[in-house]
C-alpha cells in the first residue's frame, strides 16, 4: 500500500495544478467588432431608383460641359497652313535633294484672318507623321549633360550622336539633332508682326532641366549629317527655348510645337503675309508641314471631340435613364422578394 | 527451485511488496521460473515474471491500428508497429549508446545534441537559402527571365533598377515574412536549448542546459518536469518502476500513460553506484508509438519497447522522479522528427484559375505577335528611308549600322521587348495577393467566437492556408460517426448478466456516488454512474446466490479486463479522496466506472497485480497475463490469480469476435437471450460489449504459461506469435453477459446536418460501428427520417443506403464500383458500416475520382487519417481521440457542429470573395496592359511606354493593390445571420457562381471595352495637339487607377471604413506617387503633371475616361441583379430592405411541409 500513497500524494498535486492551468489561459478569441467581421458597413444595393437617378446625374453634368466645351472649341479661331509642298520650286523631282542641298529655301504664303483673334495668339508648327514617340528616338537623349555642366561626359544612351571625332557633343542625342529649324516670320499690311519666343517653354524645364552652364559644343558639326537646327554656342541651354520645347517629345506622331505667340489682335480679313524658311526635311518620310495660327481658349486650343464626346455620353445616360424608368414601370420586381428564390422559383425541381 | 530463491526473485526484480497473498503468487511464479530458467539459457535472456507479463505485451499493444470500434487502448501505425517488434536490429542499422558514458558513446558515430534549431536559416544563410527557397514556383521564375531580358542591352525596355523592382518587392514581402517567423522560430530555440535539467556529472546530479545533454547521460526528471530528450527509463520514484507520463505536447492526448523501468536497472543509484551498460536501440525514426532497443546490463540483455521510452516534450505526472539515460537528443528526438509543416493542397479555384491563366498567356503570346508582325510591316515598307528618319537614323556617324541587326533580329527584339513591356498580363502580384488574403480570411476564422469549443478549449485552427476559399464549394461530406457525431464520451446504460436485461432507464434515482472508506478516508470514483437498483442488490449479495456469482463474476471482468490506471487524488475535503481513471479508452474508462458504481472499485493497478475493492473489502489479483486488445481479435483477455488460487481469463470483445469463441453448448438460453439484448442495445445505438470467462486449470495454465513466454521473449514476429497465443486461450468461454455504452451525440449535430442537407451537401457517414448502431445514430443525428424510403409518388422519395464494411471490400475490388458510385449519388443519405480506415478512405476516393465535386472529410481519430488526407478538405476534431486525425487534417476544430458556420458561412465569404479577387486582378492588370498595347499601335510598333516606367512597375504593388487585398479579406456579400438561415445560399459555391469561364469572358470583354475608353478619350481630345509623352501618360495612369478602382468600388458589397480608406487612400496614393516621380528632375516627365493638371481638357479627359469606362458595366451589372437576380442577390436585398421575417415565414412552414429535403 505504501507505493499507492506515495503516488496519490503526488498525484493530488499535479492533478490540482492541472485544473487549474486552463481556467487561466483561455484560448476564446476575444470578441470584436472587428474580429467577428461585424463593422458597421453601408451595403449599397443597385436599386431602380438609385440606378435612374445616377444616369440623370451624369447626363445633367455631362450635357452642360459638352455644351461648354463645344462652345468653347468653336470660339478658338484657328489658321492651318501646310507648306511642306507648297515651298519647293514646281520644277523640283528629288525633294530629299533639294532640302539636303544648302542654299537659300526661303518661302513666302499669305494667310487671310477668317474671324478676329484676340491676342495671344499662338503659332505653332505641325509635323505629321513625325514618330517623336519612337523608341529609338525617345531614348536618344542624356538628361544628366542637359541639366549639369558636370555630366557633359554622360553620353552612353546618345548614341549614335554622342560624339564627333572624339569630342563630345551638347547637346547630344538623336532628339537635339533633329531639332525643328523651319523659321517664320510674319507682317501685317507691310508691317512686321513681331513674334515673341520667350517663355514658350515650361519655366520648371528652363530651371530645373536645362542647366544655365551648359553650353552647345560639336553640335551639328558633321557637314554630312545634319539632322535639323544649329544652335548658338554662346547662348547657355537654360534658353534655348526652341531646344526645350522640341525636347519635351510628343505623345503622339501628329503633334504641334509652339513657336512663339503673337501679341496683338488680329482683325478679320487681315491678311498675314509669313516668309519661312524651309529647311526641315520631312520628305525623306512624306511627313507634313504646317503651321498653325490659334486662339485659345479655356479648353485649350480648338478641338471638337471633347464637346461631342461629353454630349453623346450626357445624351446617352439621359435616354438610359429614360429607358430603365420605362422598363420599371413595366416590368417592376419587387426587390427581396422570396418567391424568387431559386428553390421557392422551380418546386419540384432540383 | 526451491521456496527461498523464487521469493528472492520476486522481490529483487519486481518489488513487490510480499504481503497478504505470498503463498498464491509464489506459486504462480514458481511456475512461471521453470520456464523462465528454460527460455533465459538459451538466451541468455533473463525476463521476470512481471515484465514478461507487462512490458512486452504492451509492446504490442502498440501494434494495434484502427481500434475504434472498442477502443481498448491504444493506437498507432499498425505497419510500423509490427515491423519493428519483428525485426531485430542488426548492428549497422543501431546506435550504440554508453549508460553514463557519454564520451565513449559519441567518440566513434556523431549523434545529434541537445540543441535544437527548428529555425531553418541563420544571419549569413538567410539570404541565399531564402531565395533559392522562393525560385521554386514557377511564377518567380518568370519574373526573373523577364528581369533578366531586361537586362540585355539591345531589349532595356525599362531601367535596370526599375526592372527588377516587382521580383524584388515580391521576394522581400515573402523574405520579411520569413525572416520574422524565424526569429520567432530562433527565439524560442534559445529559451528551449537554456532550460535546465539535472544531469549526472561526477556521479552527482547537477543542474546542466539543455543543450548540452549529450546522449548515453543520466538525466534525472522531477514530477512536472519536461523531459529534455528521449530518454530510457532506468528507475522510477516508483517502486515497482512506474512513471506516468503526459504526452499532451506531443500527440496532444492530456491522459496519462504509463512507461516502466526495467527492473535490472530499477534499484540502481547512479549516484553511488556505477550504472555500466550498453543499449543498442533502433535509428532514429518519427514512430512516436515505436521503440525497439536491447539493453544489456550487468551481462543480461533485455529487451526495450515503446513502454520503457519517455519523449521529449512530454512531462512526467504523479511520480516524484526518474532517471533515464538519454538515447537520442535534440533532432534525433521522435517530437522533433514529427515537426513537419501541414500538408500542402492547392484549391479548386486555383486549379481553374491556373486554366486562365494559360489563356492569359495566350493574349500575351496574340498581343505580341501582333505588335511583332506590326514592326515587321513597318520596317519592311520604311527599309529604305530608315537612315533619313530623323527618329530612327540606322547609320551612325562613320556610316556603320547602329544598334540594328537585321530586320529578322529587329522583329525578334520587338517579340521579346514586348513581353517585358506586357508581362504583367500574367498577374504575378496575384499569388502574392492571394497568400495575405489567405492568412487574413484564416486570421477571421480563427478568432470567430462561435467557432471556440468551451469544452475543450481550442479555437479553430487553419493548418493549411492554401484552400480556404475550397470551403464554399463542398458537396459531400464524409462524417466519422465516434467523437465526430458523438461526443465520445461514454456512458454506461445497460447491461444484460446471463440473460438478464437490467436497465438503468427503468428507475430515475439519482445516481448515488458509490464510496469506500480506507484507513479513515473516503475513496469516491471522480464520476458518478447511474445504476440499477435492482442490480446494486444483486451484486451487494456477492457470492451467496448463482446470480450473485455471474453477477461477480461480471464486474471482476469489467473491473479487471481492461489497461486502466486508477489515480487517487485530493479533493477540497481532506477526508474525501477522488479516484480518477485514467486510461487510453473512453469505453474502459465507462465500464470501470460502471463496476465502481456498482461496488467494484478499482484501486491500484501495478503490472503485476491490481486491487479491487469489492463491497468494501480489499482483495488483490494478481495479473498472470494480459493480452490486450488489436484489430484482428477485436478483444482483450486478462488472465487473474485470484485470492482463492483459482487461475481464471476474462475476455471482453466485441459481438462479432465473441460469439466466435464462446462455447456455445453451455447455456444455450442465455446465449439466445443475450444476443437478443445485444440486438435491442445497438438498435438504440448503444455500444455493445460481450464479456465472456473461464477457469484455466494448471495444466492449461502451464501450456499457456510456457507459450506466451517463449512469444513474448520471442525476437522475429513476436506480435503474430502473441496474438496466437491470445487466441489459443481465449477459447470455449462461458458468457457472462454484455454491457452496452451509449455514445452521446455531440451538442448540435441534428441541426447541423439538416443545415448541410438543406445547403445541398451531401452527407456520408463512415463507421466502424454495427449496422444498428449506425442506423440509430443516423436517426437521432435526424440523417434518417420516418419519410425515407416511403411509398414513391410523383415527387421522388429521399433514399438511404446502408452499406457495411465487407460488401464495400467485395464492391470496392471489383467492378461494381460504378454502380455502387451510380446508387449511392442518387441516394440522399449513405451510411457506410463496419469500414476500416482504409475503406473510408476509398470510399472517398470513390467519389472523388467521379464526380468533380468537392469532398470534404471530417474525424477524430487515426482511423480517419486516411480520410482526411484523400478528401479535398480534411478536417481535424480535436476532441478525446488524439491528435492524429487534426494532424494530417486541413483545418481542426472542437466539434461537428462548427462545420455549419465553417461551410455556410465563412466558406461561403471565402469563396466568393476569392473568386473576385482573381477575376478582379486578372483584369486589374489586363486593363493596364491593353492601355500599353493600344499606345504601342501608335509608336511605330516600337514598344514606348507614355507611362513612366515607374509608375507602370508601382501599378501592381502600390496603386491598386491593398484595396483587392482588403476585399478579398473583409467583404461579406452576406451576413452571417442570413447565411444561416437559407442554407440553401451555399449553393453559389457548388455551381461556381462566384468563378467561372462564361465570368472570365465577360470580364475580359469588359477589359478590352475600359481600356479602349481609358486610351481613346484623351488620344482623340489630344491628337494634333502639343501634348508631351510624359504628361499622357501621367493622364493614362492617373485614369486606370481611378477606373480601376472605381470599377473595385462598385463591386464592393459592404462598405466599412476599411474599405473606403484601402479604395481613397489607394487613388489619393496614386496621386501621390505620380506627383513625386514628376517631381523628380532627372526623369523625363519632370514637372509634366504640375503642367498638365492646370489645363481643363486633362480633368475632363479623366472624368470621361472613368465614366465612359464603367458605364457597360454598370449596366449589365443594373440589369442582370435587377431582372435576372441570384438568390444571393434576392437575399441582400430581403437582408437591406428587412423583409427578412416575411421570409423566414415561408421558409419555415415550407420545412414543416415538405420536410428538410431540398427542393
Amino acid at each position: 500500500m505504501m507505493s499507492s500513497n506515495t503516488a496519490s500524494s503526488s498525484a493530488a498535486v499535479a492533478g490540482s495544478a492541472d485544473s487549474a492551468a486552463p481556467r487561466r489561459n483561455s484560448k476564446k478569441p476575444k470578441y470584436s467588432r472587428f474580429t467577428q467581421q461585424e463593422l458597421p458597413a453601408c451595403k449599397p444595393i443597385l436599386t431602380p431608383r438609385w440606378v435612374i437617378s445616377a444616369f440623370l446625374l451624369v447626363s445633367v453634368v455631362f450635357i452642360p460641359i459638352g455644351v461648354a466645351s463645344l462652345f468653347a472649341s468653336r470660339d478658338v479661331v484657328e489658321i492651318v497652313d501646310r507648306y511642306d509642298n507648297d515651298c519647293i520650286p514646281d520644277n523640283t523631282t528629288d525633294k530629299v535633294n533639294y532640302i539636303q542641298t544648302p542654299g537659300d529655301k526661303s518661302c513666302n504664303r499669305s494667310i487671310t484672318v477668317p474671324k478676329r483673334m484676340k491676342q495671344p495668339i499662338y503659332v505653332y508648327y505641325q509635323l505629321d507623321n513625325f514618330y517623336q514617340n519612337h523608341r529609338r528616338y525617345v531614348k536618344s537623349r542624356s538628361d544628366a549633360q542637359l541639366r549639369d555642366n558636370s555630366s557633359a561626359s554622360d553620353t552612353s544612351s546618345c548614341k549614335p550622336e554622342d560624339t564627333y571625332n572624339g569630342k563630345i557633343i551638347v547637346p547630344c542625342g538623336l532628339i537635339a539633332w533633329s531639332l525643328f529649324n523651319d523659321t517664320y516670320s510674319f507682317s501685317r499690311n507691310s508691317s512686321q508682326l513681331n513674334v515673341n519666343k520667350k517663355d514658350i517653354s515650361w519655366k520648371s524645364d528652363r530651371e530645373h532641366k536645362f542647366g544655365s552652364d551648359v553650353y552647345p559644343s560639336n553640335f551639328q558639326s558633321n557637314d554630312t549629317v545634319i539632322g535639323g537646327a544649329s544652335l548658338n554656342s554662346s547662348i547657355p541651354l537654360s534658353q534655348q527655348e526652341d531646344l526645350i520645347v522640341w525636347m519635351r517629345t510628343a505623345a503622339l506622331p501628329t503633334f504641334r510645337k509652339l513657336y512663339g505667340r503673337i501679341e496683338v489682335d488680329l482683325e478679320p480679313n487681315d491678311v498675314i503675309s509669313v516668309t519661312l524658311q524651309n529647311n526641315y526635311n520631312t520628305y525623306s518620310f512624306n511627313g507634313k508641314k504646317k503651321l498653325v495660327l490659334s486662339t485659345t481658349s479655356w479648353l485649350g486650343g480648338k478641338n471638337d471631340f471633347l464637346g461631342i464626346a461629353y454630349l453623346t455620353v450626357g445624351g446617352l445616360c439621359f435616354f438610359l435613364a429614360l429607358v430603365f424608368t420605362l422598363v420599371y414601370l413595366v416590368k417592376p420586381r419587387r426587390l427581396g422578394d422570396p418567391s424568387y428564390l431559386s428553390w421557392n422559383r422551380n418546386p419540384g425541381g432540383h | 527451485m526451491t521456496w527461498d530463491t523464487s521469493k528472492n526473485l520476486f522481490k529483487s526484480n519486481s518489488g513487490r511488496p510480499s504481503g497478504m497473498e505470498t503463498k498464491n503468487s509464489a506459486e504462480n511464479s514458481s511456475s512461471a521460473e521453470a520456464t523462465l530458467n528454460s527460455s533465459s539459457s538459451r538466451r541468455s535472456i533473463l525476463s521476470s515474471h512481471s515484465k514478461a507479463s507487462g512490458n512486452s505485451i504492451r509492446e504490442v499493444s502498440f501494434a494495434d491500428f484502427g481500434s475504434k470500434p472498442v477502443r481498448h487502448g491504444s493506437r498507432g501505425a499498425d505497419s510500423e508497429g509490427l515491423s519493428t517488434s519483428q525485426k531485430e536490429i542488426s548492428d549497422e542499422d543501431a546506435r550504440l549508446i554508453y549508460i553514463n558514458d557519454p564520451v565513449k558513446t559519441n567518440e566513434k558515430f556523431e549523434f545529434a545534441g541537445n540543441s535544437v534549431t527548428t529555425s531553418k536559416y541563420s544571419f549569413i544563410t538567410f539570404l541565399p537559402k531564402n531565395i533559392f527557397e522562393q525560385f521554386h514556383r514557377v511564377a518567380y521564375i518568370y519574373f526573373l527571365a523577364i528581369a533578366i531580358l531586361n537586362q540585355l542591352p539591345q531589349l532595356a525596355v525599362f531601367g535596370r533598377g526599375v526592372s527588377i523592382l516587382p521580383l524584388a518587392f515580391v521576394l522581400s514581402v515573402t523574405a520579411i515574412k520569413a525572416a520574422y517567423e524565424d526569429y520567432r522560430r530562433h527565439r524560442s530555440d534559445r529559451i528551449e536549448n537554456n532550460r535546465i535539467a539535472s544531469v549526472l556529472v561526477n556521479n552527482q546530479f547537477q543542474p546542466k542546459k539543455w543543450k548540452d545533454i549529450r546522449v548515453g547521460e543520466i538525466i534525472k526528471i522531477h514530477a512536472s518536469e519536461t523531459l529534455p530528450c528521449d530518454m530510457v527509463l532506468l528507475s522510477t520514484s516508483d517502486p515497482t518502476g512506474v512513471a506516468y507520463v503526459q504526452t499532451v505536447n506531443l500527440d496532444g492526448e492530456s491522459n496519462l500513460k504509463t512507461r516502466f523501468a526495467k527492473h535490472e536497472t530499477l534499484f540502481k543509484m547512479p549516484e553511488k553506484e556505477k550504472v555500466i551498460g550498453l543499449i543498442k536501440c533502433e535509428k532514429p525514426n518519427r514512430n512516436i508509438y515505436g521503440f525497439q532497443a536491447n539493453m544489456e546490463v550487468n551481462g543480461r540483455r533485455l529487451s526495450l519497447g515503446p513502454s520503457n521510452i519517455i519523449l521529449r516534450g512530454c512531462e512526467l505526472k504523479n511520480t516524484e522522479w526518474g532517471i533515464g539515460v538519454a538515447v537520442y537528443a535534440g533532432r534525433e528526438t521522435k517530437a522533433m522528427l514529427n515537426n513537419s509543416g501541414a500538408p500542402s493542397k492547392r484549391s479548386r479555384l486555383e486549379t481553374h484559375m491556373n486554366i486562365e491563366i494559360i489563356i492569359l498567356s495566350l493574349f500575351l503570346v496574340a498581343l505580341c505577335t501582333v505588335v511583332s508582325a506590326c514592326a515587321l510591316a513597318w520596317l519592311l515598307r520604311h527599309k529604305n528611308e530608315l537612315n533619313y528618319l530623323p527618329y530612327y537614323r540606322k547609320k551612325d556617324l562613320v556610316g556603320k549600322d547602329y544598334n540594328y541587326y537585321g530586320v529578322g533580329l529587329e522583329i525578334l527584339f520587338t517579340f521579346l521587348m514586348s513581353v517585358i513591356v506586357f508581362q504583367i498580363m500574367i498577374p504575378i502580384s496575384l499569388y502574392i495577393s492571394m497568400e495575405l488574403v489567405r492568412v487574413g480570411q484564416a486570421y477571421f476564422m480563427i478568432r470567430d467566437t462561435e467557432m471556440y469549443d468551451e469544452a475543450s478549449n481550442s479555437r479553430f485552427q487553419c493548418r493549411s492556408l492554401n484552400i480556404n476559399e475550397d470551403l464554399g464549394q463542398i458537396k459531400y461530406v464524409f462524417s466519422d460517426k465516434t467523437g465526430t457525431l458523438t461526443e465520445n464520451k461514454m456512458e454506461f446504460q445497460r447491461v444484460s448478466i446471463w440473460g438478464v436485461d437490467y436497465s438503468g432507464a427503468k428507475s430515475q434515482i439519482e445516481p448515488v456516488g458509490y464510496s469506500v472508506q480506507v484507513e479513515g478516508k473516503v475513496i469516491k470514483p471522480k464520476m458518478n454512474v447511474k445504476t440499477d437498483p435492482e442490480l446494486l442488490q444483486l451484486s451487494e449479495r456477492r457470492n451467496d446466490t448463482k446470480e450473485g456469482r455471474h453477477v461477480y463474476d461480471f464486474f471482476l471482468a469489467l473491473a479487471a479486463c481492461n489497461t486502466i490506471v486508477p489515480l487517487v487524488t485530493d479533493t477540497s475535503d481532506p477526508t474525501v479522496k477522488m479516484i480518477d481513471y485514467q486510461g487510453e479508452s473512453p469505453d474502459e474508462q465507462a465500464l470501470v466506472y460502471a463496476a465502481a458504481a456498482y461496488g467494484f472499485m478499482l484501486i491500484e493497478r501495478t503490472s503485476g497485480y491490481i486491487v479491487i475493492d469489492i463491497q468494501g473489502e480489499r482483495q488483490r489479483f494478481n495479473v498472470l497475463g494480459l493480452h490486450e486488445f488489436d484489430s484482428d481479435r477485436k478483444r482483450m483477455s486478462v488472465i487473474l490469480g485470484c485470492p482463492d488460487k483459482s487461475v481464471k481469463v476474462f475476455v471482453k470483445g466485441a459481438d462479432s469476435s465473441m460469439f466466435g469463441v464462446i462455447d456455445k453448448s453451455l447455456n444455450k438460453n442465455i446465449l439466445h437471450a443475450t444476443e437478443s439484448h445485444l440486438h435491442d442495445y445497438s438498435s438504440l445505438g448503444l455500444r455493445t460489449l460481450v464479456v465472456g470467462m473461464r477457469q484455466l486449470s494448471a495444466s492449461e495454465f502451464e501450456q499457456w504459461h510456457s507459450s506466451f513466454e517463449e512469444a513474448s521473449t520471442a525476437v522475429i514476429g513476436r506480435a503474430a506469435l502473441l496474438r496466437k497465443v491470445a487466441s489459443a486461450v481465449e477459447n470455449n468461454l462461458c458468457i457472462l453477459g454484455a454491457s452496452a455504452i451509449e455514445d452521446k451525440l455531440q451538442q448540435g449535430v441534428p441541426e447541423a446536418i439538416e443545415s448541410l442537407r438543406i445547403a445541398g451537401i451531401k452527407v456520408w457517414v463512415l463507421t466502424g460501428d454495427k449496422q444498428e448502431t449506425a442506423i440509430s445514430i443516423g436517426y437521432s443525428s435526424r440523417l434518417l427520417t420516418n419519410n425515407i424510403g416511403g411509398s414513391s409518388e410523383a415527387s421522388p422519395t429521399p433514399v438511404a443506403l446502408i452499406i457495411d464494411g465487407t460488401s464495400l471490400v467485395y464492391i470496392l475490388d471489383s467492378e461494381l464500383e460504378e454502380q455502387l458510385f451510380q446508387l449511392a449519388s442518387k441516394c440522399s443519405v449513405v451510411l457506410c458500416c463496419r469500414v476500416a480506415p482504409l475503406q473510408k478512405a476509398g470510399i472517398v476516393a470513390l467519389v472523388k475520382k467521379r464526380t468533380a465535386d468537392m469532398t470534404l472529410a471530417i474525424g477524430d481519430g487515426a482511423n480517419d487519417v486516411s480520410m482526411i488526407q484523400m478528401a479535398d478538405v480534411g478536417i481535424g476534431i480535436s476532441g478525446q481521440e488524439g491528435r492524429q486525425a487534426v494532424m494530417a487534417s486541413d483545418f481542426a476544430m472542437g466539434q461537428f457542429r462548427f462545420l455549419v458556420p465553417l461551410l455556410l458561412v465563412h466558406g461561403h465569404w471565402n469563396y466568393q470573395r476569392m473568386g473576385y479577387m482573381i477575376l478582379y486582378n486578372f483584369y486589374r492588370n489586363a486593363v493596364m496592359v491593353f492601355v500599353l498595347f493600344w499606345f504601342v499601335l501608335f509608336t511605330a510598333f516600337t514598344l514606348t511606354t507614355a507611362i513612366n516606367e515607374w509608375s507602370s512597375m508601382l501599378y501592381s504593388i502600390i496603386y491598386t493593390s491593398v484595396p483587392t487585398i482588403v476585399v478579398g479579406i473583409l467583404d461579406k456579400d452576406l451576413s452571417r445571420k442570413t447565411l444561416l438561415k437559407y442554407p440553401q445560399l451555399y449553393g453559389a459555391g457548388q455551381r461556381h457562381e462566384c468563378y467561372n469561364t462564361k465570368l472570365f469572358w465577360l470580364t475580359m470583354v469588359d477589359t478590352i471595352w475600359q481600356s479602349v475608353a481609358i486610351f481613346f478619350i484623351p488620344l482623340l481630345a489630344y491628337w494634333g495637339s502639343s501634348i508631351d509623352i510624359s504628361s499622357l501618360g501621367d493622364l493614362w495612369i492617373l485614369a486606370v487607377v481611378i477606373l480601376v478602382n472605381l470599377h473595385l468600388a462598385i463591386d464592393v458589397i459592404r462598405w466599412n471604413w476599411t474599405t473606403h480608406a484601402a479604395i481613397w487612400g489607394s487613388i489619393i496614393a496614386t496621386f501621390i506617387c505620380v506627383t513625386v516621380i514628376d517631381a523628380l528632375p532627372f526623369l523625363i516627365g519632370y514637372w509634366a503633371i504640375f503642367e498638365v493638371a492646370k489645363t481643363a481638357t486633362f480633368w475632363l479627359c479623366l472624368l470621361a475616361c472613368v465614366i465612359v469606362g464603367l458605364i457597360p458595366r454598370f449596366v449589365v451589372k443594373y440589369l442582370y441583379q435587377y431582372y435576372s437576380p441570384c438568390d444571393v442577390q434576392i437575399a441582400r436585398e430581403a437582408e437591406k430592405f428587412g423583409n427578412l421575417r416575411e421570409v423566414g415565414d415561408v421558409q419555415i412552414e415550407m420545412n414543416a411541409i415538405l420536410g428538410p429535403q431540398r427542393r
